[in-house]
């Protein structure tokens, strides 16, 4: 191969050859750190809710006194029983992707120090549960005498179903059930484990696992009203959204319809990663425009070489080489400068990795994406590199005996 | 060695043809040192890159070393060039980025030659012309006499059936000339095939054998025999 009489001809061009190794360094290490980031929060956007995003709603009503709770349980829960297209209603705190309603830390043990990670308690009403549509994977679901009153935020002792996530966390060698979870003084005692069910607000921080939910089933009362859970027909969600938002205005001014609450929780869903879309759109944009920024001085370099060199090319071809060997001659060089740009990206990837691990909760860079922003690189270097390298092929060898 | 018959090269374009070489026959034999000379234009140029298949031509015939080269293909022709011919230039054509060592590697490297029999032809040839120690150096640091030289020990390194000069020594001073031209005749002597082509009927005298050339065409051959100034003068353009 040419290798070492191309290196040779790179040393005596060290500044361009130096400036485009950096820049494809600067491109590797964006380049990893965003797909990083960009398959992190797709990731997080298609993480299983538990539940059926698509037939479930949460409907929200305020400004109602505390002494009205009952009242308001009794008439929403017989509206939106009554409404044509749901199939359930019961009450609930929160539902996944809307307002977390209570966070706490948990222990094992009343007497430890520290805890086990930030928890959302769903308190739910009788039916909540099975509107809910949880999968129960070991012990049980909730039964009538489970339900006990509600006392800031949550029943004073309670049995509770947990996710199969934080089960295995809390206790890795297995039989979660009859264990005790407690908040202070407050002990909760797992009869059930389900499949998953995620939390309102998942990914906001690494203490709050996505899958830290515990169900806990409550009576309805002044604390535990005005949040409705539905569950709908596939395919009536818009036009029962529609008809319970005139049945509450129709309900009196003292219930107050919470419209940003009130949505499905495939609208919440969308909602709440928002953010995120912009984010994963915002760093492809950034993403395109480094790789095209790249190829261009790619392409620019190799270009200006190639109409720098065209007599040496000439006399390449008359000394024998093939326009193969001329297309690889080129096509070699930019794999070696690509390849040196990478070598030194890699080590930029990790530097911008902890960089962003200080300022912001990012997880370490795993060592996959370095391949993927490698492989990309050298494509992108290789097709960047094919027109002016196939320009150069096509120099002839008469170009030789030209004069100057 | 090399036989022409009858060849020519017409350049067209919409509105014209040009004949750079017209019913053009030369017949060079092994061992042989020819001169080809004529005015500017007159096509001897034309006639180097074709007998070094740098450019394909229009009509004749051409064989090299026995072989029919009229309907090889470019990589058969790049075979032919790397293998059994050697090139010297008038402005030298060393590649620039490259030092002595590794500019007279650069035909061997092509003909995917093993590194160590590289290394000892490469060391050979250098030493032939006198530049061995100089295996360092870029052409920007040697004069163009040296440089020339580089060139000649390319052309040599990979022993090659015919050496073809275009004008070898245009660029030099008298006295890198004919140190250039000694080196060429010391070459000839060595049992080497040399077509020259030159303007200069000085230079032309030290070759075997004359053909001058006028509008494209072979006008006289004068072997075993010296070219006056006077004579070449008479073709000369006025």
């Amino acid at each position: 191969m040419q290798i070492q009489p191309i290196l040779a001809a790179l040393r005596r061009h060290r500044l361009a050859t130096l400036l485009i190794t950096l820049q494809i360094a600067l491109a590797c290490a964006v380049l990893s750190n965003a797909s990083f980031l960009i398959s992190q929060r797709i990731s997080r956007m298609h993480a299983p809710s538990g539940v059926d995003n698509a037939q479930l709603a949460e409907v929200s009503v305020e400004g109602f006194a505390p002494d009205q709770a009952s009242n308001v349980n009794a008439r929403m829960l017989a509206m939106l029983r009554g409404t044509a297209g749901v199939s359930s209603a019961a009450l609930i705190n929160a539902v996944p992707f809307g307002d977390p309603a209570a966070n706490a830390g948990i222990k094992l043990d009343p007497s430890e120090q520290g805890t086990h990670g930030v928890m959302h308690f769903y308190v739910g009403g009788p039916g909540a549960f099975q509107a809910l549509g949880l999968k129960v994977v070991e012990g049980r679901a909730p039964q009538a005498g489970d339900y006990q009153p509600v006392a800031d935020f949550t029943p004073k002792q309670a049995p509770v179903v947990i996710t199969r996530a934080l089960a295995t966390s809390l206790w890795p060698q297995g039989h979660p059930l009859g264990k005790s979870i407690w908040i202070g003084s407050r002990r909760f005692r797992v009869i059930g484990v389900v499949k998953g069910l995620i939390r309102p607000a998942p990914f906001t921080s690494s203490n709050r696992p996505a899958q830290g939910s515990i169900f806990v089933p409550g009576q309805p009362g002044p604390q535990l009203v005005g949040r409705y859970l539905i569950r709908v027909a596939t395919g009536q969600m818009d036009s029962v959204l529609e008809r319970v938002r005139k049945a509450v205005r129709q309900m009196g001014p003292q219930v107050v319809l919470d419209e940003a609450q009130t949505a499905s929780v495939e609208s919440l869903h969308s909602s709440y990663f928002q953010t995120d879309r912009s984010m994963v759109a915002l760093l492809l944009g950034v993403v395109a425009a480094l790789l095209l920024v790249t190829a261009l001085g790619m392409v620019g370099l190799a270009s200006f070489w190639v109409s720098q060199r065209t007599r040496q090319i000439g006399v390449r071809r008359a000394l024998g080489a093939t326009q193969g060997a001329i297309l690889r001659y080129f096509q070699t060089e930019n794999l070696l400068i690509v390849s040196a740009g990478i070598a030194l990206g890699v080590v930029m990837a990790f530097a911008l990795n902890v960089l962003l691990m200080q300022y912001y909760e990012v997880p370490r860079l795993p060592l996959g994406y370095l391949p993927v922003g490698a492989l990309a690189l050298w494509l992108l270097g290789q097709l960047a590199v094919l027109s002016p390298a196939l320009r150069a092929s096509r120099v002839p060898p008469v170009v030789a005996t030209r004069s100057v | 060695m090399l036989k022409m018959t009858h060849l020519s090269k017409v350049y067209r374009t919409e509105v014209v043809e040009t004949y750079a070489l017209r019913d053009f026959s030369i017949d060079v034999k092994e061992g042989e040192f020819v001169a080809v000379t004529g005015p500017s234009g007159s096509g001897k140029t034309t006639f180097l890159t074709i007998a070094g298949l740098l450019e394909t031509f229009t009509g004749g015939s051409y064989h090299l070393d026995g072989v029919d080269v009229s309907h090889l293909n470019d990589n058969a022709r790049s075979k032919i060039r790397n293998e059994k011919i050697g090139f010297i230039f008038q402005a030298f054509n060393l590649i620039p980025d490259l030092n002595v060592y590794d500019n007279v590697e650069v035909p061997l490297r092509y003909r995917g030659m093993k590194a160590a029999e590289r290394k000892k032809r490469i060391m050979e040839s250098l030493e032939r012309v006198g530049l061995s120690s100089r295996l360092k150096h870029y052409p920007a640091e040697l004069s163009g006499g040296q440089q020339q030289r580089v060139a000649i020990a390319r052309a040599l390194a990979g022993s090659p059936r015919l050496l073809l000069a275009d004008e070898p020594t245009g660029n030099l001073d008298t006295q890198m000339a004919r140190g250039v031209m000694e080196l060429l005749e010391d070459i000839h002597r060595e049992g080497a095939t040399i077509v020259m082509v030159t303007h200069d009927p000085e230079l032309a005298t030290r070759a075997q054998r004359n053909v001058h050339v006028i509008d494209g065409q072979v006008v006289d051959v004068a072997e075993d025999r010296v070219f006056s100034t006077s004579q070449l003068a008479e073709h000369s353009p006025a």
